[in-house]
């Protein structure tokens, strides 16, 4: 009962962007994908979630592949891209009653739920907005908490801080902490290392389309040889270098 | 800025002729000679026998020439990236928007001569002015558009204020005045003008500027897509509550296909206006044959047109992200289809035989013919559109 991303390569329109790819989630764990812009991170998002076609290996969830039972997988999926995309003639309201469906949620038992986020990211005196009106912030409300309505196994979410004021950054933190202890997958990826370390136990470095190293910051900080004074930062100074000499 | 504003100038005539090459198609044209061959038919006969120099001509053949000066806004094809990259060249504005004043007169102008030439016959024979003055009206009319749009230069700019209805009534009064009494008639032109041509400016207001000039394209595009596809077109998505009671109460009865389509059919103007014109359009040609079996024959002939240009649909949101992303089941998508339009359709024919009970003679077989008709929208919604779409399907693998 797992992500398993098994010698996966990909890309655009038969151009490989990742290589050889692998990384494994553990129930009740959330891996953090860092790297620099153009690494792969993005690449790796939209195969895990069926928008790309993998030109080499697989991608088993809980041990369904995409290929077989697309509806299926995704049900098993929530997503959180990092620029909102809504539905432009759906109303707040509406998208968490879209959600319910796809989902095959009963809305009765679901929507006790959908209040207590509602009210958790202060969205709960917009039910009947657009929500494209609203400020890119407030859209990305609308993705976390629409994501999080589904208790889906696995959680993906795209730089997830951007935009959100401290308090929407706390309570996100708060609700990957909750979906990590009912034993559901976070990927997750950042640049914002600070808030992400408060959830994250595990990283996955990805460099050129391939995953150069797995582990928790301290084995980071190790492989990487960084001294305990050095910012975390350095760590994508050593990346540039290394795409500058390949 | 002066070449980049030849640059972007060049680039809008190649997409405006584009656009205009594809409404002008050889039928279109054929039918506006049709048309306007049957004006100026009528013309020429009212003119025959119209009696010469009423009361009412003058301010009639004013208002007639200032409509042409409605037309036409300032072209300044401004782009949202210019509030960022253009944002210190505000001292070189006037230069780049020197070519666009010109270019910006172009329809005005062919409006104006297109107007003056065919009232000029009404204006010396009927109004009886002097050709002098006729001509004087209406290169007035377009000195005044000159500085309308001078005006409308000056407006985008911080610290000045211009009313352009305020302006217009002015013109208007000008155009009528001058029919009258034409030495008068010069000094208020004479005002206005003084009016059109005071103030000065330094602050480039980019952002109002980017906002009118988007306006004006969106217009122009509104324009463009009552006859084709026009890519450039923003959608405006308006909540629309008032039609909320047309959507299912409850939720247990939709597919997520059902519920996107539903909304997108009420909020989307694109799909509602649509429903609209043609349900306006079966009322006007039911009106003008006043024959019920013709009435029939083209209200379904329009429920079929509607249906036809309705099947977009299905596809709008295969390219959605989040669509792509949800476990949504896509053997629903046809399906979810032909339960909205049918509804949607039924509801139009419904609309149209109401339409019918006001417009049409009282005949009792009328009401089979309403009969007919929604046994034919039943036909087109139940069976013909399953199989259309199924064709389409079947063609696509």
């Amino acid at each position: 009962m797992s992500l398993k991303i098994e010698h996966l390569t990909g890309g655009y329109a038969g151009v490989p962007v990742i290589h050889d790819l692998n990384l494994t989630i553990q129930p009740g764990e959330a891996v953090g994908l860092i790297g620099l812009n153009g690494a792969g991170k993005s690449t790796t998002i939209k195969h895990i979630l069926g928008l790309l076609r993998p030109q080499k290996g697989k991608i088993v969830l809980e041990e369904k592949e995409l290929t077989n039972d697309p509806t299926a997988f995704k049900q098993k999926i929530a997503y959180i891209p990092e620029m909102p995309v809504l539905y432009r003639e759906l109303t707040l309201k509406e998208h968490l009653e879209m959600t319910m469906l796809a989902y095959g949620l009963q809305p009765e038992k679901t929507w006790p739920r959908a209040n207590e986020l509602l009210k958790m990211f202060r969205l709960d005196n917009k039910l009947d907005w657009l929500p494209i009106h609203f400020s890119k912030g407030m859209q990305q409300k609308v993705m976390i908490v629409t994501a999080f309505l589904p208790k889906t196994e696995l959680l993906v979410i795209d730089e997830p801080f951007t935009g959100l004021d401290p308090l929407a950054v706390a309570n996100l933190l708060k609700l990957i902490r909750q979906a990590k202890e009912d034993g559901r997958m976070v990927l997750m990826t950042t640049h914002v290392l600070a808030d992400a370390q408060q959830v994250v136990s595990s990283y996955a470095v990805l460099n050129q389309g391939t995953i150069e190293t797995t582990g928790s910051l301290t084995d980071l900080r190790q492989h990487y040889g960084l001294q305990p004074a050095d910012s975390f930062d350095k760590l994508y100074e050593i990346l540039s270098k290394e795409q500058e000499n390949a | 800025m002066h070449e980049l504003a030849i640059r972007r100038l060049r680039a809008n005539v190649k997409q405006s002729l584009h656009y205009l090459s594809l409404i002008f198609n050889d039928f279109f044209v054929l039918a506006l000679i049709f048309l306007f061959g049957a004006l100026m038919f009528w013309y020429a006969k009212a003119l025959k026998t119209m009696p010469v120099g009423q009361n009412f001509y003058r301010p009639v053949l004013g208002l007639l020439l200032w409509l042409p000066f409605l037309v036409g806004h300032l072209v300044t094809l401004l782009e949202p990236a210019d509030e960022q990259f253009l944002l210190t060249q505000d001292q070189h504005v006037r230069s780049y928007l020197t070519p666009l004043l010109a270019y910006s007169m172009v329809l005005p102008t062919i409006m104006l001569v297109g107007m003056g030439a065919i009232l000029a016959p009404f204006a010396l024979l009927k109004v009886k002015l002097s050709l002098a003055n006729y001509l004087g009206l209406v290169a007035s009319l377009w000195v005044l558009k000159i500085f309308q749009l001078s005006l409308q230069n000056k407006h985008l700019y911080f610290g000045w204020h211009f009313s352009l209805w305020g302006y217009n009534l002015l013109t208007l009064g000008v155009a009528v005045l001058l029919t009258y009494n034409y030495s008068l008639g010069l000094c208020y032109f004479a005002v206005v003008l003084a009016l059109g041509s005071s103030g000065s400016q330094r602050v480039f207001n980019w952002a109002e500027a980017i906002k009118t000039e988007n306006k004006r394209k969106q217009g122009v595009y509104a324009f463009y897509s009552l006859f084709t596809d026009v890519d450039e077109r923003q959608v405006v998505i308006k909540r629309r509550k008032w039609l909320d009671f047309l959507l299912p109460k409850r939720l247990g009865w939709e597919t997520p296909q059902t519920f996107l389509y539903r909304r997108t059919l009420l909020r989307n103007p694109e799909y509602l206006n649509l429903l609209v014109r043609m349900t306006a359009f079966a009322w006007l040609i039911s009106w003008l044959v006043q024959d019920y079996r013709w009435a029939l024959g083209l209200s379904a002939l329009v429920v079929l047109l509607t249906l036809y240009q309705l099947q977009g649909l299905e596809h709008v949101f295969d390219y959605h992200l989040m669509y792509r992303v949800m476990p949504i089941d896509p053997a629903w998508q046809r399906r979810s289809l032909i339960r909205v339009l049918s509804l949607a359709l039924e509801l139009q024919t419904l609309l149209i035989i109401v339409g019918w009970a006001i417009v049409l003679p009282k005949q009792t077989m009328l009401w089979l013919y309403m009969i007919f008709l929604l046994a034919i929208t039943i036909f087109l919604v139940r069976i013909y559109l399953p199989l259309s779409l199924g064709s389409k399907h079947e063609t696509k693998k």
